[in-house]
């Protein structure tokens, strides 16, 4: 899309304001600069407009301004995303989701609810947690993160171990498909008609359309809930630990691990306390029926010492529950205490290949000069290696993106995945080729005409975009043609 | 026709194209294919392909045929391309409690190997010994014990198909985690084969429980069982299974005349505990005799609506909301029993899904109108209907599946883009895919 004259721009923005009212259109390079990144601020864009529709007819009215005038659209939830998704790629109109953020209805005899797309996720857990009901996907941004963010990520959260994603609790969606028409796919029955179109919109990062409304199962409330911290002094004898529970038939609700140096920034920051000189801790949690609690506790202490755990301790009450869950929680905050910034991996790895690939990143993060810190959900082989560096020396943020490509190259080369949740985004995009092949992508490509046909709908996501598929280099680095335009820097 | 014969036997092998007299177990719907080929590769498979889209012969997908009799009457079968040679299992890692298997692979098969080694696929659709892997996930088959463990949507993480102009393309993986590009293994749950040929899927599994039962408990009415059926959900308990079945359907169980059947695994002492709170529970809603099942009542817990005529007249499968379950299935019976015609039901009723089968007549409109009218009861459950079998006669006055309404424009787009020369199982699907 060409540059706007600032004639057609504010001819624009009074008929945007003629859809949203006045109060709900942004144009300023001030006000826009909020909307400049998501949780990953290596990348910045400016987007002409941020808007701010109240229904499902201002998302199709303003979808249909945009196609005509060929400017590219992105949704936007609360921005946490740590891959780039929402990021205006090529100028054009954000589209903001947060005012449309109602609990529509809860139908409790159903266990379902159906919300918005700006609702954050935490808040429907709140408000049907009074009737004994939960949402379960339980992404640790959940404080901030929407449902529809969730819906375009198919995110997780340390207790999809047992209950599943985001996809797994979707039952249909409203969506405002890129040419403006308002289509229910799915709806509240479990069975899909045709094709499972709400799960293949599920985890599409925005490129398919823009959802309005979100049926989602809701759950009770377990009877019992039970958590462990279980502490190593090698980090080989943590991962054994989790191949032990599985190994034993149990399901935890969650394994996550937390190494060393995040177990100490954690300790610094928050005092949780985790064993400062412990090499790596699991927080396990088991729940369902209060019979049978205790015995599948037991097997968790017992795989865990027979692993080589030198402490193993349960909470003793809710309190001592919520000081352990707050040091996993809070794990990316307190890294702000030893690092300037930090850069967040999100590699999938067969669970069995643990020992090795843990090995391999700190390998592969020190060769580079820098260092690493994990915490990530164990129990599914979902890594989150957090590359610490600091912005303002020169040559190191690209340190940390060849470092982050060699840890996605391992993972793929170990039958992985270069993404468990976070999504691929403009980040990752280009990595693409390392697990899909050029007939994948091309079929990929496909599927979004079928949804997308001009393209406008979040471009220049999830494909690569670079033509050499086979070598990808530090991709941060790309000039975004609003750099160019002077419009926008990057750090 | 001879031109594509040679190709195809220079492909496959002579003996695995099957003409003649061996097409007889291949008939779809009346109408008998032209040739059936068993390809022994996932080469094989693309190859044939191309030669089928090549000479523009149709291609129908063939597992164990399960389900071949589900959708519209095709107008040309064309080759069938059967999956049965291709039926190893690829990979099973029980520590990362995945499973690798090609298509042709029956579920049967499967789970003894799984079983052995203490785990299995949480999936238990009827005809376990014949569905395939391939058959599974293209009928999106599901059972009783989909109330705790979902359908395959649930569990499949990674598939590997060969598309309509013969490629091979690979979505998801081999990780239980994975958001990497566009989830094409929800693509392909349900699509009956016209999207492509899966050959090759990746499944989450899980432990095998230490100990499972199933509790059956007799109610007069159908209302009654529903409520039961509702209070169950509302409890702590976390049930494997929620079924209810009425008297035609529940009669080989020797229970009724309705039956709500409730299923637990996990430790033993919670099995326990969950079968006695059930069993006092259901008592102060008017259910008698709770009353412990052997293992066996599960496999006719898969299809017992079907299951309950020697040759039912027409099946169908409604999808409604839970709390819709016992009025559908007395509306149902009520609108069979008008037209003078006996009708046998079933549900998963925790999560809605109903089965009612009516009873063969001489007049195919009698049982299509029938038919028709429970498709309105789904409607106004909340749900749709899908005839899951019934004769050419009854399918030639019902359609097979329900009005997706503007959604189908976009499944038309998907089918569009992905087999333009409409190759795959074309028009026996929703929307005239
Ligand atoms: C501290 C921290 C911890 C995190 N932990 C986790 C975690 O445990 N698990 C996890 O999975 N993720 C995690 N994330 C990542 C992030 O929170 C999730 O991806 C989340 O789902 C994004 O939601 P959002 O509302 O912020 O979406 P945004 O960042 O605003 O947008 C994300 C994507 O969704 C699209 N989108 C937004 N709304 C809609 C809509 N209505 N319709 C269609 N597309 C839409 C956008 O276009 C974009 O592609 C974490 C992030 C942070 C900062």
């Amino acid at each position: 899309m060409a540059t706007l004259t600032l004639d057609r721009k504010s001819a624009l923005r009074r008929e945007l304001e003629a859809i949203v009212g006045r109060g709900g259109v942004l144009s300023e390079p001030d006000e826009l600069l909020v909307y400049e990144s998501d949780g990953l601020t290596l990348f910045r864009a400016l987007a002409d407009f941020v808007v701010f529709p109240t229904s499902a007819e201002h998302v199709a009215a303003l979808v249909r301004v945009a196609q005509r005038e060929g400017m590219p659209f992105v949704a936007r939830g609360a921005g946490t995303g740590l891959s780039g998704g929402c990021l205006p790629s090529e100028g054009g109109l954000v589209i903001s989701l947060m005012r449309m953020n109602r609990v529509l209805e809860v139908d409790y005899d159903n266990q379902l609810a159906v919300v918005e797309p700006g609702l954050v996720n935490l808040h429907l857990s709140w408000a049907v947690g009074p009737h004994g009901y939960y949402y379960a996907p339980d992404p640790s941004s959940q404080q901030a993160c929407t449902i529809g963010g969730n819906i375009a990520n198919n995110s997780g959260g340390p207790h999809t171990l047992k209950y599943g994603v985001t996809v797994n609790h979707v039952l249909g969606l409203e969506v405002v498909m890129p040419d403006g028409e308002i289509v229910w796919l799915g709806g509240k029955t479990r069975d899909a008609l045709g094709y499972d179109l709400a799960g293949v919109f599920v985890g599409s990062e925005g490129t398919f359309g823009i959802a309005t409304k979100i049926v989602v199962r809701i759950l009770r409330k377990p009877q019992a809930v039970k958590t462990v911290l279980a502490v190593f002094d090698q980090i080989e004898q943590a991962s054994a630990a989790v191949s032990a529970i599985i190994a034993r038939g149990l399901v935890p609700a969650a394994v996550e691990m937390i190494d060393q140096l995040t177990i100490q920034a954690v300790e610094d920051a928050f005092g949780c306390g985790y064993p400062r000189d412990a090499a790596a801790a699991l927080l396990i949690e088991v729940d369902g029926l209060r019979a049978g609690i205790e015995a599948q506790c037991e097997r968790i202490v017992d795989a865990c010492r027979q692993s080589g755990a030198r402490e193993v301790r349960a909470a003793a009450d809710e309190a001592e529950r919520q000081l352990l869950w707050k040091g996993r929680k809070s794990a990316f905050g307190a890294y702000g205490r030893v690092s300037p910034a930090y850069m967040v991996m999100d590699g999938v790895i067969p669970r069995t290949k643990l020992p090795y690939v843990l090995g391999r990143v700190n390998e592969i993060v020190a060769a580079q000069g820098l260092r690493v810190g994990n915490v990530f959900h164990a129990g599914d082989g979902n890594l989150h290696p957090n590359i610490l560096y600091d912005p303002r020396k020169p040559g190191e943020e690209a340190r940390v993106v060849a470092a982050g490509a060699e840890i996605m190259k391992i993972c793929a080369e170990v039958g992985g995945s270069i993404s468990g949740e976070h999504g691929i985004g403009l980040e990752k995009s280009d990595f693409m080729p390392f697990i899909f092949s050029a007939a994948d992508l091309a079929f990929m490509q496909r599927l979004k005409t079928a949804f997308n046909p001009t393209g406008l709908c979040n471009p220049g996501k999830v494909f690569p975009t670079r033509k050499s598929c086979g070598e990808a280099g530090p991709v941060a680095y790309r000039p975004h043609p609003i750099e160019e335009r002077g419009l926008a820097q990057r750090f | 026709m001879q031109g594509l014969l040679d190709k195809l036997r220079a492909t496959v092998g002579a003996p695995n194209v099957l003409t003649g007299i061996d097409l007889s177990p291949f008939v779809v719907e009346g109408r008998t294919p032209d040739v059936v080929v068993l390809p022994g590769s996932v080469g094989e498979v693309g190859a044939v392909v191309q030669q089928a889209a090549a000479a523009k012969v149709p291609v129908t997908p063939w597992g164990g045929g399960t389900a071949a009799a589900v959708g519209a009457p095709p107008a040309r079968v064309g080759i069938v391309l059967a999956l049965k040679r291709l039926d190893r299992l690829v990979e099973h890692e029980p520590g990362d409690l995945t499973v690798t298997a090609e298509a042709g692979l029956t579920l049967e098969a499967l789970q003894t190997a799984l079983r052995a080694r203490g785990q299995w696929l949480s999936l238990d659709p009827p005809e376990a010994e014949r569905a395939t892997i391939g058959g599974l996930i293209a009928a999106n088959a599901s059972g009783p014990r989909r109330h705790l463990y979902g359908t395959v949507r649930d569990l499949l993480i990674g598939v590997t198909v060969v598309t309509a102009d013969g490629s091979v393309v690979r979505g998801g993986g081999k990780v239980v985690k994975n958001v990497a590009g566009y989830d094409l293994p929800k693509l392909f749950i349900g699509s009956y084969g016209t999207l492509g040929i899966v050959v090759e899927a990746t499944f989450k599994l899980r432990p095998l429980p230490e100990d499972e039962r199933l509790v059956g408990v007799t109610f007069d009415r159908l209302k009654d069982a529903g409520a039961a059926a509702r209070a169950v959900l509302a409890e702590d308990l976390i049930p494997n299974a929620i079924e209810i079945l009425d008297a035609a359907a529940g009669a080989p169980l020797g229970l009724g005349p309705v039956t709500l059947v409730v299923g637990f695994d996990g430790l033993r002492e919670q099995v326990e505990f969950q079968a006695s709170a059930l069993a006092d529970m259901t008592a102060s809603l008017g259910g008698r005799r709770a009353t412990t099942l052997p293992a066996s009542a599960w496999t006719h817990l898969a299809a017992p609506a079907r299951d309950a005529f020697a040759s039912p007249g027409a099946v169908m499968s409604l999808s409604v909301l839970p709390t819709m379950v016992a009025d559908t299935m007395e509306q149902g019976t009520e609108a069979a029993r008008r037209r003078g015609l006996a009708s046998a039901w079933a549900a998963h009723a925790g999560v809605g899904a109903v089965t009612g089968a009516v009873v063969a007549d001489r007049e195919a409109a009698t049982v299509a109108a029938v038919l028709a009218e429970w498709r309105v009861i789904a409607r106004a459950a909340g749900g749709h209907a899908t005839l899951a079998w019934a004769p050419l006669a009854v399918k030639s006055q019902v359609p097979v599946w329900d009005d997706p309404g503007p959604a189908g424009r976009i499944m038309q787009h998907i089918k569009a883009q992905l087999d333009p020369n409409n190759v795959l199982n074309p028009g026996r699907f929703v929307s005239g895919i």
